[in-house]
């Protein structure tokens, strides 16, 4: 209660962080406010949705402006108050929360306009939009979380309202199976994430991340021998969310839901929480490195440096898997596993340089053009009939002019192609992989070679060449709700990264991702110094990473160029697809998705239902036969031997009684 | 009369008046039914929220002694404290629910109506009662009725095995804590059951060590039983599924939180030396809940089996906070026990209807129920993700809590819990909708319909409404539970000589 009245003193002075409550509750109110007025008029709930999540943009935008350090929005609400763990919701509102805000209610009010479209005569519409803006309610509630519990809490609504939007379309089974996929994959990472709050907690006695990160500031070997088991710990959460190896196989399969929620959940926002969350407990990774005596041969292994390799071979995995996908919105999916694995490796590479700001730029970029790109996909597979094989679509290009466009520049972002954002931020994690690890430089590279292929094999594959099917051929552009968002969203895709987006973010951290460190932190606070400092800025910003690390820039666009030029050679003028021909049997060996699904399949589920068999027959035949029965048989059995002395018989029971009679007189008489 | 002993006579007044109606009047024999148990939950909701968080002791109190035997003083003592005070709560709510969903009940609809009544009245009293007689006397109003409940108006073929079973299992156990609270009481030195004196003058006097071991041991299997405690469980999913849908939600839902009342009024404060020699048992058994039922939980195919199974596998979560002995995870067991409360009820309640609706309780004969029944449909994936410990719910809270109280002292136990609620749970959960609700609706269940009158919709909102509100607001829970939690813990950790004039102090007042 101290740390609390004391944290009221501090922000007593300063009133804008009850904002950030504001942009939390707008949607919820409205969203709840829909669901129980405004159920049964589906517009209606769907316009109360929206504005309530463009409430929360317009105040994430004022955040912007207004907010300087770190604070916090401390409530009077306390959640669980008990003895020694007291956990109330408090809001941190700092840089990293507000720009986060600000990408989750951007994208998520483009989405939910254009699902106006897209879902447009759907029977449960209007419980569509309810379940988005519970979902949109629960990520903004990860961002401002200012405990790991009540991240916790909101972590798993993020999962719920997940599982139910892949599970939208109930009826269809596959539908079910991905959303019941998704979520238990979750779980596993969730199990991690809660035993490594557990383990924060035991330690350090506090869940709080503000005075966690003070703490930790204060001294690094805080956790000692547990800070590796912590980091990893609260790494498989995101690991979950994040959709990391081995836990990455449930998003691609929740593809299964409305494309409007694979952009806004499945590429823009909740797969990005697993990052926003390792960048928020940053402080873990900086720490001292520390392992149980059982796991003392790791030494100074970081788990930072484990948290970059998992990223990186993600990275690689799903960039070769997504060249052998044929289904348009499973191509993104695993273009977005292979671009979380890029952030994650940011993550963990930037746990040297001591700030996880390249993740934090990649993210945010990512967010918008990878929003846009399913978006555009969405709009394709609504103008062919619903048809998601790209080898059924072709020549599109001039029938969907607005889908097209938006979604080459999407594509250009994503590839990273200069002066596109994408580009910007992919240069700023190769920047950090050349510094601190050669290794995963090249394989950093390699992706983006990888990404350029796949995208391009998309492009050209799905709006060039001649229609493959009829309705590919009689595609026309979507309607006006649908390509509005997608050409608002270009604008970001295209530029963001022209603002000092990441000496932003960076500030938070200290330094940022760009040579030179701020060093004079109050100089770059706020909107009108932002301003004042952007025609510099800008300049800085289009060929920053070219005077910042040309090899590191010359290399990635290298590897761009080349994988661009490869997929013009193999898919320029193709009817069919090249690959499987060139490649033989890894060909089938990525279009299966390295067999990951079945393996899993395989051991995991059938391992937990045999030790289940098992308990279950014991349960059956050992307790439930033997003891019960067992004694339901030995009473039964004496009740009968009792009976047969019940014969009605008069001279046994002469007998009986005589018998009786001799037994006491002989123990009296002995 | 006190607001706490109008509410436990409420019941057994309205049963009282069932048993003047004629027996072939069945609308208004429920009629009576449902007025007097929707009066009981108003009461009840008005006692919780008129009952002063962070205050010590008991409030509502009042003590009528009608006996003086010699050196035993029977005395009708009553009060509320933060233990009791939830579980009051849920009960008069869950107690309505379940005449409220009886209305398919037509054979012998009155003797039915009274034996609900007094399960209600019996339950609620035992949470009332600061008398270990008649804690122990109502837990037996309310347990009797059940054997007969299962018998008569049970379902399946096996039911008059589960019958049998149950009736077993539950005697035996109660005639072992029995003997457990005679020898507590004979060598206390007290002159009466009353639990508030008996604390205190174990307080003063601890019990001899050997005797407190075996008054611990008695009441854990004893009263362990009745919660379904490993390996003593096995009556419980049978017994359940057997059971008419109000039975199994009384039961499940209220009477087993009667013997986790039994061990936080006596066993653990009153045998200190006991629990800190013996209390890992508690720890070690939990397991067995939390893995083992989790477990055969995830194979079970009839639904109300596997509803039991899990629900057994929560109470391991209960179990694991009374191991604890600090002030959170006593917390957490109380919070699990009034969510879970709400829980089993709820879920009793839905599979009673899917059972009505569709004629099967097989799981694998379902399938695309969502599309037909939107609103059970609705309420059984938040039944079922509430089972499974998602935030939002008020499960949630309460094994949260236990995880936290536990991970000091026993972080592999935690984590074995944090495996079964969270992954297990998970597993068998979603299966369940997965088969129950997703997929194409079948043909052979278009029969089936939703619940769709204001009426028939009440109870189930009701609980599942109670679910969210403790989800949401646990500290409305919380603020009641912790000096209660704290006076049991204090008192369970004082192991040492007699205490000082600071805890005589934070004793509460004594009965007038």
């Amino acid at each position: 209660m101290d740390a609390h009245a004391a944290q009221q003193a501090v922000d007593a002075g300063s009133k804008f962080q009850d904002l950030a409550w504001m942009v939390l509750a707008a949607p919820l109110f409205c969203g709840v406010g829909g669901w129980f007025f405004a159920r049964r008029n589906p517009s209606l709930n769907a316009a109360l949705n929206i504005a309530g999540i463009l409430i929360g943009f317009v105040l994430s935008v004022v955040l912007l402006g207004v907010v300087d350090g770190p604070s916090t929005a401390t409530t009077p609400f306390h959640w669980l108050p008990v003895e020694g763990l007291d956990i109330s919701l408090s809001l941190v509102v700092d840089r990293l929360s507000v720009s986060m805000a600000l990408v989750v209610t951007a994208v998520a009010s483009l989405v939910m306009v254009y699902s106006t479209a897209y879902m447009k005569g759907d029977p449960s519409y209007s419980r569509f939009f309810s379940t988005l803006g519970l979902f949109v309610f629960s990520m903004l509630g990860i961002v401002f979380a200012e405990n790991l519990v009540m991240m916790f809490v909101f972590w798993e609504l993020v999962g719920v309202s997940s599982y139910l939007l892949i599970g939208f379309w109930h009826a269809k089974p596959a539908a079910g199976d991905a959303a019941k996929k998704a979520f238990l994959t979750n779980r596993l990472g969730d199990f991690g994430f809660l035993l490594g709050i557990l383990v924060i907690w035991g330690v350090v006695g506090t869940v709080s991340i503000p005075e966690l990160a003070a703490k930790f500031k204060a001294d690094h070997g805080l956790l000692g021998p547990m800070a590796g088991i912590a980091g990893l710990l609260v790494f498989l959460g995101a690991m979950g969310k994040s959709a990391q190896f081995p836990l990455h196989v449930w998003l691609p399969d929740a593809m299964e839901g409305p494309t409007p929620v694979s952009a806004l959940i499945h590429a823009a926002t909740m797969v990005a929480a697993g990052v926003y969350m390792l960048c928020r407990v940053f402080f873990l990774y900086t720490a001292t490195a520390g392992w149980p005596a059982p796991l003392a041969f790791l030494g100074d292994l970081q788990a930072s440096t484990i948290i970059a390799c998992i990223g990186g071979f993600t990275a690689v995995l799903a960039a070769l898997i997504a060249v052998q996908q044929n289904d348009i919105k499973r191509i993104l999916a695993y273009s977005t596993l292979s671009q979380l694995g890029y952030m994650v490796m940011a993550v963990g590479l930037g746990a040297k340089a001591g700030t996880p700001v390249a993740a934090m730029y990649h993210l945010v970029t990512h967010a918008f053009f990878k929003a846009m790109l399913f978006l555009g996909a969405g709009s394709v597979i609504h103008a062919c009939h619903h048809e998601q094989d790209i080898w059924k679509m072709g020549g599109l290009w001039r029938k969907m002019p607005v889908t097209f466009w938006t979604f080459l520049i999407g594509t250009a972002a994503l590839a990273g192609l200069p002066p596109f954002s994408g580009f910007y931020s992919k240069d700023d994690i190769l920047a950090v992989a050349l510094e601190s690890s050669p290794i995963l430089f090249g394989v950093a590279v390699m992706v983006a070679g990888l990404t350029t292929f796949y995208m391009s094999r998309l492009v050209l594959v799905a709006f060039f060449g001649p229609s493959r099917s009829d309705a590919a051929g009689h595609a026309h552009e979507s309607p006006r709700p649908m390509t509005v968002p997608l050409v608002i969203l270009a604008v970001p895709s295209l530029a963001i990264a022209w603002f000092p987006l990441a000496d932003y973010i960076g500030g938070q951290f200290g330094a940022h991702g760009h040579a030179k460190v701020v060093a004079d932190e109050s100089a770059r606070v706020g909107v009108a110094p932002m301003l004042e400092g952007m025609s510099a800025a800008v300049n800085d910003a289009l060929f920053g990473p070219f005077n910042h690390n040309l090899l590191a820039a010359t290399l990635g666009l290298f590897a761009v160029l080349l994988g661009a030029s490869l997929a013009w050679a193999a898919y320029g003028n193709a009817t069919k697809d090249p690959l499987p021909g060139l490649l033989g049997r890894f060909a089938r060996v990525l279009r299966n998705r390295f067999y990951l699904d079945e393996l899993y399949e395989g051991i995991f589920i059938p391992l937990h239902d045999f030790v289940g068999t098992v308990i279950d027959w014991v349960d059956r035949w050992v307790l439930g036969g033997l003891v019960i029965r067992g004694a339901h048989g030995s009473v039964e059995l004496f009740g009968r031997a009792l009976r047969l002395v019940q014969s009605g018989n008069l001279q046994t029971y002469t007998f009986l009684s005589a018998a009786g009679l001799a037994v006491v007189a002989w123990f009296i008489l002995r | 009369m006190t607001l706490l002993n109008t509410l436990i006579l409420v019941p057994f007044l309205t049963a009282l008046l069932v048993v003047l109606v004629p027996g072939n009047y069945r609308f208004v024999i429920r009629c009576i039914a449902l007025l007097g148990t929707a009066i009981a939950a108003v009461l009840g909701t008005v006692l919780f929220f008129k009952f002063v968080p962070g205050g010590a002791g008991f409030q509502f109190e009042s003590s009528y002694q009608w006996a003086d035997a010699g050196g035993l003083r029977l005395a009708f003592h009553t009060g509320v404290d933060g233990i009791s005070a939830g579980m009051l709560l849920v009960s008069a709510v869950v107690g309505f629910a379940a005449v409220a969903v009886s209305w398919e009940i037509e054979r012998q609809a009155k003797l039915y109506y009274i034996l609900l009544l007094s399960i209600i009245g019996g339950a609620l009293g035992a949470f009332a009662s600061l008398d270990l007689f008649y804690l122990y006397f109502f837990n037996e109003i309310a347990l009797v009725p059940t054997f007969i409940m299962i018998g008569v108006w049970g379902r399946g073929d096996d039911r008059n095995y589960a019958a049998f079973k149950i009736t077993l299992y539950l005697t035996l156990g109660a005639m072992v804590g029995l003997v457990g609270l005679i020898a507590l009481y004979t060598r206390s030195g007290a002159d009466s059951l009353d639990i508030v004196k008996l604390q205190q003058a174990i307080a003063a006097k601890p019990l001899a060590p050997g005797l407190q071991d075996f008054v611990f041991f008695c009441l854990v299997i004893g009263f362990g039983t009745l919660v379904g405690l490993f390996p003593f469980h096995s009556w419980a999913p049978q017994g359940y599924a057997c059971a008419p849908t109000a039975t199994a939600m009384l039961h499940a839902g209220i009477l087993k939180k009667v013997g986790l009342l039994a061990l936080l009024r006596v066993a653990l404060p009153m045998l200190p030396g006991a629990v800190s020699r013996w209390g890992w048992v508690l720890a070690v058994l939990c397991v067995g809940n939390l893995l083992y039922c989790g477990f055969v939980a995830m194979r079970q195919r009839d639904l109300n089996l596997l509803i039991g199974n899990s629900s057994l596998a929560h109470m391991g979560f209960a179990f694991l906070g009374l191991a604890t002995v600090n002030v959170i995870g006593v917390t957490g067991t109380v919070l699990v026990m009034v969510s879970h409360a709400l829980l089993a009820a709820l879920s009793f309640a839905l599979s009673g209807w899917l059972r009505r609706q569709t004629g099967t309780i097989e799981i694998g004969q379902m399938g695309g129920l969502l599309a037909r029944m939107p609103f059970i449909g609705t309420v059984l994936i938040a039944c079922f993700l509430a089972g499974c410990g998602v935030p939002g719910f008020a499960n949630f809270a309460g094994e949260l809590t236990v995880m936290f109280g536990a991970w000091h002292g026993l972080p592999a136990v935690v984590v074995v819990a944090a495996w079964s609620g969270l992954v297990i749970g998970g597993v068998y959960m979603l299966r369940s909708i997965r088969d129950i609700l997703h997929g194409a609706p079948r043909e052979e269940l278009r029969e089936a319909r939703d619940a769709v009158s204001w009426w028939r919709r009440l109870p189930f909102a009701v609980l599942v409404l109670g679910l969210i509100y403790f989800g949401i607001f646990p500290n409305t829970l919380a603020n009641r539970i912790r000096p209660a939690a704290a006076e049991v813990v204090r008192l369970a950790k004082n192991t040492g000589p007699a205490p000082t004039a600071k805890a005589a102090t934070a004793t509460p007042a004594p009965a007038k």
